[in-house]
């Protein structure tokens, strides 16, 4: 039987979301999301990636010869990459110059190329768009999460902003901006998150 | 046609590349003009930066004009290399036929992964480094690409460069005999890779390019 749209979106952000329960996109969960501006760009990248290479390859499933599906689909992500590493270079050079790395290996990121693969080259259009939302939108929600405590523990600001008078009273801890900062803060969301979500982990 | 046939995988695959290689190519062509400012801009900040300009305000005109006010561009050719030179340019130099401002140069070389340019300064004797600053690396984030941050670049800030030392040991990143060394800054834990291959880049341009500013001292001051 054919997915909802909303059992579609409730299975990307919060079921299977591909980094707390796929754990999966972790490189760049680390790496980009100690700044939250930073995160929400490559963020709107990954979405715009899945949904749109999610969508050409639901399309195109028929035609596509299933010897070089692989193939096929690597060059599909690898364009809407390269245009979003080019959109974000021109409207954001800043960000690009720090996130830039992370966005060219968008490609090699797993969720995109496993929903082309389990999700979009088995259904129509119309859902593998949706599917493709959701699970940008669940990778989203965890690395905006993530941003959230990392940028205000590290750097005393949220998006750039300073917490109201903090010379005064905060004491910013470095480690939040380096990576193990970012592993103690997905260990943690991962923790609540299958506590939350998996009913045997309460037993 | 059969879809698993060779020509249809062939013509598939041709098809397909030609499509989305046209999408790419509209895309980067649509934004050729916002990408050079950007560049233009990033090149002016970073020789802002590395010069310690007075900068009045954050926008890309702001740089273009103190760059423009302070420092003067020029060319130095030689046989290994067309070098792009900077002279700060104050009042003092300017109405002295003698004195010099601090002078700038691009270095370039290979890094871990893909070239690393930026621009370095040094005192008119070139005997001091006053400031480095990167106009483009590829070095892993969070590793090499640390030569970024500010802790590391500010080291470079008054490091003498051991001219009278062989050509590879001028300057040290890294540990050596003696910490205190003036000629010595730390390098980056985790990425011995990028710190070795900076250090060997900027010995390197700094020999070569003492070399080239001496022979050429008077083409350069004839153009001043």
């Amino acid at each position: 039987m054919a997915e909802t749209s909303k059992s579609i979106f409730e299975k990307g952000i919060w079921a299977e979301n591909p980094v707390y329960r796929q754990v999966l996109g972790i490189c760049s969960a680390l790496a980009v999301t100690n700044m939250l501006t930073n995160t929400l760009l490559m963020c709107a990248g990954v979405i715009f990636t899945t949904a749109m290479s999610n969508l050409t390859v639901s399309i195109l499933r028929n035609y596509i010869p299933t010897r070089i599906r692989m193939m096929v689909q690597v060059l599909i992500i690898a364009s809407f990459v390269m245009m979003v590493d080019i959109m974000i270079r021109a409207a954001a050079p800043d960000i690009h110059r720090f996130i830039g790395p992370y966005v060219g290996l968008i490609i090699t990121n797993c969720i995109i190329m496993g929903r082309a693969e389990a999700f979009a080259s088995q259904n129509r259009p119309w859902p593998s768009l949706l599917d493709g939302l959701a699970t940008g939108l669940g990778y989203s929600f965890v690395l905006i999460a993530i941003a959230l405590v990392r940028e205000p523990l590290g750097f005393g600001t949220i998006l750039g902003y300073s917490l109201p008078a903090k010379d005064l009273w905060w004491q910013s801890w470095t480690i939040m901006i380096m990576p193990p900062g970012a592993f103690f803060t997905l260990g943690l969301l991962t923790w609540w998150a299958r506590a939350k979500t998996d009913p045997s982990v309460k037993e | 046609m059969k879809k698993d046939s060779l020509p249809y995988v062939l013509g598939f695959m041709l098809a397909i590349s030609a499509f989305f290689g046209t999408g790419v190519s509209l895309v980067h062509h649509s934004t050729k003009d916002m990408l050079a400012r950007n560049e233009q801009m990033h090149r002016n900040r970073t020789i802002a930066h590395a010069f310690d300009l007075p900068v009045v305000g954050r926008d890309a005109d702001a740089f273009a004009a103190a760059v423009e006010e302070h420092v003067r561009e020029s060319r130095l050719p030689t046989d290994q290399r067309n070098w792009t030179v900077f002279e700060r340019t104050t009042e003092a130099v300017e109405t002295s036929e003698t004195d010099r401002g601090d002078i700038g140069f691009i270095f370039q070389g290979q890094g871990v992964w893909d070239l690393i340019r930026g621009v370095i300064v040094l005192s008119p004797d070139l005997e001091v480094i006053r400031n480095l600053r990167f106009l483009e690396h590829g070095e892993t984030p969070g590793l090499g690409g640390r030569i970024e941050e500010d802790w590391f670049l500010e080291q470079f800030q008054g490091v003498r460069v051991a001219w009278d030392r062989p050509r590879d040991s001028r300057l040290i990143i890294g540990t050596a005999l003696d910490p205190d060394a003036a000629n010595r800054v730390d390098a980056i834990t985790g990425a011995t890779g990028t710190s070795q291959a900076l250090m060997e880049m900027l010995n390197t341009d700094l020999h070569n390019f003492r070399q080239a500013f001496q022979d050429n001292q008077h083409t350069l001051e004839t153009e001043r």
